[in-house]
């Protein structure tokens, strides 16, 4: 919720509140939740609450993951003031998360009737709008903010996505290196008086890329390693260890360190996610060099003994995953719950090969549907283990999440089942995708309406010859 | 000053020469010598006034509490009256103090395996064979508690060795034996011993029961009835015939006549009270009469009967110990650094068919082992007997599971190895598996709680999870009378508990472990038993055979209470019964509507008439 919380402080400031509110407003935002809490005890407690104290009880609620509860007080300070126009931009983003579009937009619209002049109250619409898959409304609410706030990182953020996701990959690109600018949005990234690359060959001295984002982006954006490699004498890589088994694929990495500060000397860098740009990608010119990554071949052996013993051999083997990090911003809209893929796995003659992890693993063991659905998790220990069983598998279907990125790097076929709005990367139409051949793609047609996806991937699966 | 309390066990004697006795501070044997005149007032007594032997008894073991004499005399005075707690307890002091004694220890297994304590009486058993082993009885009575502990192969060579030891054949050792093979599925052979048995002593009612139950459970109705009508000649009071009978009227759907014979029983005919198997067995038979209310009533009176007389409840804290260690062994986290055992290949392989009491599995197993490939291996007691090794095995000062922490340390990586072997050799001993099965099944209610270990053993191991409405379940096991699960069949409320209990833990080994497990439901197998058998071969790995869907004409004899069933083709009778109980049941209903929900089952009332036999599923 960015939006919200980053942009409710300054807002808050502006109020003419008590010491006690803006106490508690400081503490929320130094992450001392426990402490606002105690603040808030005793503001809530008085017989007419100040409608402030309501807001960031809810903001609280937000903060602490308890969404549902968010909504009910910041409604019930909404009721109490309906004049601050603060509370509607805030409440939308927690509609957004609870998958209330039409609520959220229609408290981004009363934000911005009620602050036409407050570039975050325009920001919040466009990413209500792109929730929406109103991808025009979306880009003209955030130029609307960027003419308001020309810096504003997360305006710049909402025109790069819907530009993005419309295939307008000029324009996109450049807006998209915005997210650097956002809060938190350089952590892990060398200074900026540090030379950053420009795409231009390197003379001499060292590239260091910098395996950005989550481990999708990287498996995605790990492709450009050969291209950036031609134009630099010397090609390093600063990577965690979660990552480490997709960027060591890469011959031309001559060095892998967790950190960047761990490279003392380097002549430029470059995170992995600012390389299309660079390579001037366009829709058309996508490089798919598929596969790029491939699985040890020990790990293979491994787990194909392993699957002998655990999937029948007579059945077919299907991947399955359901759910995202829950931390991920979108994770409400494109992850599922298990049971919503009880046609899947009422079918006949198919064996599910669960590689979720995490805490949407749990839900196996609430699964009592007809097929074998067998959890591969526990025994998952890094993306090696992942990518041999991914070779093992006749097709996985998957969510959008880092494995539907590993089967599509990997040339391996795969169902991905995609929210209406999708991720910029997946764009707005179409059934495959140019980053990943051997992926089809399953949209919703709706917001939140996954029953009619997964009966097309039901019945894709039971075809002969699956798409 | 001295305690003049009596002992709560009833024996009589003070609780200081009782219950509480220091045994440390008993007086060597010569010093007692002086009390032999006592000793033998109360012999001479014993015959004819029972509670001068009595008083006499107890004067001596108020001076010597240890004296041998007197404690067995008191012991077979207490128990004849009958005061179980007291006997019991004068038997086990006995055994205390002299260990070797054959006559106490044989005493004690018997009366361990009376109350159903078959882990307790084995090891006296065992004790008594090692006292004497060339005694027939010792023999005896290692078969007899081999044979209740679901390893009759292991039983039979004791009652084998029983009867080389004696010099003539034995009437009573050759209908055990017939029992134990009877056990085995091995009819023929344990019919000749019947015949062996009743011609050596043929006015033996017990006997001609066994026999008569034999034919009963191999639908040879008109042989078992013919035996009942011998039996009851010499026994006409004898409440076992007499439930034999109503039950064999039972499976001939004769319902109003067997209920008449039990009925005649309590009305003093027979006997005065009906005992808890009658009394759950007349609640069957209203049942299928369709007077429901009548039913419950009686299965409500079997388990009060059967409390009053074994004074066994649910072992709530036990279960939920045992529970709790093991969700605290077996997480992602510590299994992750585990060994796993390997696959053997040149044996065949286990499927562990897992399930509460009562949900199928017995269905399952005598579908599956109608396969030419699957052999049925029954209820094999096994992974509780590695459950009870384990430590050992692994030198492990700690308890299970904990004791699997020893899988840890470089010198028992491969332990697993040998727990395997172990389970592999047992099958082999038990004979379970012919030359052309590649597999056996091992159907242990409650295996379940074990699964962690199962998938540490058998990582390859097909785990069919067989599945029932959770209120048939229960009512079911309420209906009959089973020692499985910490004595949980006791009350209705305790067989909810620990069915939740269970499936919780389930859950918990679903999640944390990576294993080859099916859920099938009981309902599915009625709606769609094509489609559920093929489904488990394909899961096992099997080809289709035809010979499956008539698992009714399997031949082979099923020792659990579903015996009956598992004989008829498949019928939906017993597919939600619970509709019909549902006021009934209302006090589980909180415990279980959460896994009701979970496993996808509604509640519903019963909107069809009682004996209907839709199979509709009601998911």
């Amino acid at each position: 919720m960015s939006a919200a919380s980053t942009a409710s402080q300054p807002a808050v400031q502006r109020l003419p509140l008590p010491l006690a509110l803006d106490r508690v407003n400081r503490e929320i935002e130094a992450g001392k939740l426990d402490a606002a809490a105690a603040l808030l005890a005793s503001e809530l407690a008085a017989a007419s609450p100040h409608p402030h104290a309501v807001h960031l009880s809810g903001i609280l609620a937000w903060r602490r993951g308890n969404v549902a509860d968010a909504a009910a007080l910041m409604e019930r300070s909404i009721a109490l003031a309906p004049e601050i126009a603060l509370y509607p931009r805030n409440i939308c983003e927690v509609y957004r998360a609870l998958g209330r579009y039409n609520a959220a937009l229609h408290s981004a619209l009363r934000a911005v009737a009620m602050a036409r002049a407050d570039p975050l109250a325009h920001a919040n619409l466009a990413v209500v709008h792109y929730d929406r898959g109103e991808t025009a409304e979306a880009l003209a609410a955030a130029e609307r903010a960027i003419s308001l706030a020309p810096n504003l990182p997360m305006a710049h953020l909402g025109r790069a996505e819907a530009l993005l996701l419309a295939g307008d990959f000029a324009a996109g690109l450049e807006e998209y290196e915005y997210r650097l600018r956002v809060s938190g949005g350089r952590r892990d990234m060398p200074p900026e008086e540090t030379p950053a690359w420009n795409g231009q060959p390197l003379e001499s001295g060292t590239l260091l890329l910098i395996a950005d984002q989550g481990i999708g982006d990287v498996i995605q954006f790990s492709r450009y390693v050969p291209w950036a490699a031609a134009r630099a004498a010397r090609l390093v890589m600063a990577s965690g260890p979660e990552k480490r088994p997709i960027v060591a694929q890469f011959p031309e990495v001559s060095e892998i360190r967790p950190r960047w500060q761990d490279f003392p000397d380097f002549a430029a860098w470059c995170p992995l996610a600012g390389l299309p740009r660079l390579a001037a990608t366009r829709v058309d010119s996508i490089p798919a060099p598929v596969p790029y990554l491939r699985a040890d071949r020990s790990r293979i052996a491994r787990w194909e003994c392993r699957l002998a013993q655990l999937a029948p051999a007579g059945m077919r083997r299907i991947g399955l995953v359901w759910a995202g990090r829950p931390e991920h911003s979108s994770d409400r809209k494109r992850s599922l719950p298990l049971a919503a893929l009880a046609p899947l796995v009422a079918l006949r003659g198919l064996c599910f090969l669960s590689l979720q992890k995490g805490e949407a693993a749990g839900q196996i063991g609430e699964n009592f549907e007809r097929a074998p659905l067998i959890n591969l998790g526990p025994e998952i220990a890094d993306f090696d283990d992942t990518m041999a069983i991914l070779e093992c598998l006749e097709r996985t279907v998957t969510v959008d999440t880092a494995v539907a990125h590993l089967a599509g790097a990997m040339a391996k076929p795969a169902m991905l089942l995609l929210p209406h709005a999708p991720d910029w990367r997946w764009l707005r139409e179409g059934n495959d995708s140019p980053w990943y051949p051997t992926l089809s793609l399953f949209r919703q047609s709706a917001p939140g309406q996954w029953g009619p996806v997964i009966t097309d991937v039901a019945a894709a699966l039971a075809a002969p010859h699956p798409r | 000053m001295a305690d003049p309390s009596l002992c709560a066990c009833g024996s009589g004697l003070r609780r200081v020469r009782c219950c509480a006795l220091d045994l440390a501070t008993l007086s060597p044997r010569d010093a007692i010598a002086p009390l032999q005149t006592l000793m033998e007032q109360a012999e001479s007594a014993a015959d004819r006034d029972n509670a001068a032997a009595i008083a006499f008894c107890s004067q001596v073991l108020e001076l010597a509490p240890g004296h041998e004499q007197a404690l067995g005399l008191l012991y077979r005075l207490r128990k004849a009256e009958p005061r179980p707690a007291a006997a019991e307890a004068l038997i086990r002091r006995l055994v205390a103090i002299n260990p070797n004694s054959f006559w106490a220890t044989n005493e004690l297994a018997l009366l361990l395996l009376g109350k159903g304590r078959l882990g307790e009486a084995e090891l006296h058993a065992r004790n008594a064979v090692r006292i004497a082993p060339r005694n027939p009885q010792a023999h005896n009575l290692m078969g007899l508690i081999l044979t209740e502990g679901n390893r009759p192969q292991f039983g039979e060579f004791h009652y084998r060795r029983a009867l080389a030891l004696l010099e003539a054949p034995d009437a009573i050792l050759l209908a055990n034996l017939a029992g134990n093979l009877k056990a085995q599925g091995r009819m023929t052979e344990a019919r000749g011993c019947y015949r062996q048995s009743v011609a050596a002593k043929p006015n033996v009612p017990e006997t001609l029961l066994g026999w008569a139950r034999m034919e009963e459970a191999g639908r040879d109705f008109p042989a078992a009835l013919a035996l009942l009508d011998r039996a009851e000649i010499i026994a006409p009071d004898n409440p076992s015939v007499r439930l034999a009978r109503a039950v064999l009227y039972a499976r001939r759907s004769e319902f109003h006549t067997a209920l008449s014979v039990l009925d005649g029983m309590a009305q003093g005919q027979v006997g005065s009270l009906l005992g808890p198997t009658e009394l759950s067995e007349r609640g069957r038979l209203l049942d299928r009469m369709g007077r429901h209310e009548e039913a419950f009533a009686a299965f409500i009176a079997g388990k009060q009967r059967l409390r009053e007389l074994s004074g066994r409840t649910y072992l709530a804290d036990e279960a939920a110990s045992l529970a709790a260690s093991l969700k605290n062994f077996f997480t992602e986290r510590r299994l992750s650094g585990l060994p796993r055992a390997g696959v053997r290949s040149d044996v065949a392989q286990p499927i562990f068919i897992l399930g509460f009491p009562r949900s199928g599995t017995t269905l399952v197993e005598q579908t599956l082992s109608a396969h030419p490939e699957i052999a049925a291996g029954d209820e094999l007691p096994l992974i509780h007997d590695i459950v009870a090794i384990l430590p050992r095995l692994l030198a492990s000062p700690l308890t299970y599971p904990d004791a699997l922490a020893e899988l840890w340390m470089a010198d028992h990586r491969e332990d697993l190895d040998s727990l395997r072997d172990h389970y592999l050799a047992r099958v082999r001993q038990f004979g379970v598996a012919g030359p052309d099965a590649r597999w056996f099944t091992d159907k242990m209610p409650l295996n379940e709680m074990h699964l962690g270990l199962i998938g540490l053993l058998f990582p390859a191991a097909p785990l069919i999870h067989v599945l029932r409405h959770p209120l048939d379940v229960v009512l079911s096991v309420f209906s009959n009378h089973l020692t499985h699960g910490f004595y949980c069949a006791a009350e209705l409320e305790t067989i909810a508990t620990h069915y939740v209990l269970v499936m919780n833990l389930v859950r918990h080994y679903r999640v944390q472990m990576t294993l080859r497990y099916l859920p099938l439901r009981y309902e599915d197998l009625v709606a769609d038993q094509e489609g559920s058998v093929r489904l488990m071969l394909a899961f096992i790995g099997a080809p289709f055979d035809v010979r499956c869907l008539q698992f009714h004409e399997n031949r082979r004899y099923a020792r659990t209470a579903s015996y009956a069933q598992v004989t008829e083709a498949l019928y939906g009778r017993s597919c939600y019964r619970y509709r019909r109980y549902l006021k009934e049941l209302a006090p589980v209903l909180p415990i279980l509507a959460p896994w009701i929900e979970r496993l996808g089952y509604r509640i519903e009332q019963d909107a069809a008439p009682a004996g209907r036999s839709s199979a509709a599923r009601g998911k």
